[in-house]
């Protein structure tokens, strides 16, 4: 886990990391050290460092903290978790508080896949005008040559005279929903086809 | 000089062999050779506008295949693969692993699996050569027997046999999706990085067992090759509204078939993305149909009319 461990703990001085994972840190007192030394070698680089260099800061800071009330909002940011391992076991009752955003089972793990799929969906509703075009206009277009820089906005969505805004935005939210599923099922799916394989018959379909 | 012997080398003794090989020889050769070898391949991934650079290595580890891939842009996005598990490491959420032995988001599974499945749905056609991130590069074309799915070329490396690029292309030979080496390096031994992956404790398969199957859903029509993979029924990612899920495959081509009960908002009944991810949908009394995949939308709208509750 040392490798790993040491991103980790230089991703959560730069503010990158989720609760558990601040969590799982700052249970880990061998990477205090480090969380500290990340963030004396940060401010020397931004020459930001203190006229005197008070040694162990995050103690220091504990001990600050342990005297002040225990912050209620879960939205901790980041530095605050670590420095205190105590603050962060209240947090870590908060987050089970909290868990209405975690309890998708399985589909909890998909943000991350889901997150390019989205990205430049063409909306395009057929209308009496166009249904000439089977397939309504496609922007598919080559794309050697046009190595445009890396963007993440969405395509201009073509009004639609007969839907209102809300319904164009609750339209392309459905459009998302089904979008990321499909790219996160690509990812367990492939479990299955494991599966498959491993079996002479093939799988039986239903019961 | 020594580099001058080992071009010829390589251009004039697999040449030989390698003149009469037929494609689909040239593409089990491909499925061993990602199977097999040890390698650091430096990628490039075109889709509609955007670039995506990545780094995929491969290896064996005791026996056992070991791979990593790293996407180099934006934030962290890292999988490993150790034998038939594959973690997923990246930056907003833990660690998790899945039951697979294929990490998605490289060369389709297909490349690494049996050829003779995808004859159904494609001819394998032997190209021309050309070079590719400085290596010769043998071309194979997959062109679908039907209208049904998108079709696809495959440069080899002449030498090792592994992939140099992939293209995705319509029936009229526009390009979908392109995934390009630009850099290959033969390794005599596994990576430090991929020894330390192996050594590693990676999460736990995630479970899913909650997977409950779904209702026995038939179609009365299916492109020949597709089959279905997967059927459940859960709820989607963002919206959770429940749906029953089949998982339909020809090896190459994806597709993943919805029921739903109709939202408030019609979904347009089709839609193309810039990538070649199309969606189409029906409303079948108050349900609704949705299908999604890398295909024609037509094949889509097929699938969804054809099924039917058994």
């Amino acid at each position: 886990m040392d490798k790993l461990g040491q991103e980790w703990v230089s991703a959560a001085v730069d503010g990158e990391t989720d609760l558990q994972t601040m969590a799982e840190l700052a249970a880990d007192t061998h990477s205090h050290n480090k969380w500290r030394n990340y963030h004396v070698i940060g401010d020397a680089m931004r020459g930001e460092l203190p006229q005197t260099m008070a040694l162990d800061l995050s103690a220091s800071i504990a001990a600050a903290i342990e005297l002040e009330p225990a912050i209620v909002s879960p939205q901790v940011s980041a530095p605050e978790v670590t420095v205190a391992p105590q603050q962060v076991a209240v947090n870590a009752g908060q987050s089970r508080v909290m868990p209405l955003f975690k309890q998708f089972g399985q589909y909890a793990i998909a943000a991350t896949v889901a997150m390019f799929a989205i990205v430049g969906v063409q909306n395009f509703n057929q209308t009496a005008d166009d249904a000439a075009s089977p397939s309504p206009v496609l922007i598919t277009r080559p794309l050697v040559g046009s190595a445009s820089p890396v963007s993440l906005q969405t395509g201009p969505v073509q009004q639609n005279q007969s839907y209102t805004n809300d319904q164009m935005n609750e339209q392309r939210r459905r459009i998302n929903t089904y979008i990321q599923d499909h790219m996160l099922q690509q990812r367990l799916n492939t479990g299955a086809v494991v599966e498959d394989n491993s079996e002479v018959i093939p799988v039986p379909v239903n019961q | 000089m020594r580099l001058i012997l080992l071009a010829l080398l390589a251009l004039v003794f697999p040449a030989v062999a390698q003149e009469d090989m037929p494609a689909k020889v040239w593409l089990e050769k491909m499925s061993q050779a990602l199977k097999e070898k040890e390698f650091k391949a430096s990628i490039i991934q075109l889709q509609a506008d955007h670039i995506r650079p990545l780094v995929y290595l491969h290896g064996k580890v005791n026996n056992q295949e070991v791979a990593f891939l790293e996407y180099l842009n934006g934030p962290p996005k890292n999988a490993v693969r150790v034998g038939n598990r594959v973690t997923f490491i990246e930056h907003d959420q833990p660690a998790y692993s899945i039951l697979s032995n294929h990490i998605q988001g490289v060369w389709p599974a297909a490349f690494s699996s049996k050829m003779s499945d995808l004859e159904v749905g494609y001819q394998f056609v032997l190209g021309g050569r050309s070079r590719i991130a400085g290596r010769p590069g043998q071309m194979i074309r997959l062109l679908p027997n039907d209208e049904y799915r998108y079709g696809f070329q495959i440069w080899l490396d002449m030498d090792t046999y592994l992939p140099l690029r992939y293209d995705m292309l319509t029936q009229d030979k526009q390009l979908l999706e392109q995934l390009m080496v630009i850099e290959l390096i033969e390794l005599k031994e596994p990576p430090s990085i991929l020894q330390e992956a192996y050594k590693q404790e990676w999460p736990a398969v995630i479970d899913q067992a909650e997977r409950q199957d779904g209702q026995n859903w038939q179609f009365s029509w299916l492109p020949a090759g597709f089959s279905v993979v997967v059927r459940d029924h859960h709820r989607l990612i963002g919206s959770h509204e429940a749906v029953e899920y089949i998982a339909l495959t020809d090896g190459l081509a994806n597709i993943s078939v919805y029921v739903a009960r109709a939202g408030s908002t019609p979904l347009p009944e089709e839609l193309i993305t810039r990538n070649g991810l199309s969606l189409v949908s029906e409303k079948v009394g108050n349900a609704e149909v949705v299908a999604v995949g890398k295909v024609p939308t037509e094949t889509l709208a097929r699938i969804a009319k054809s099924l039917m509750l058994e």
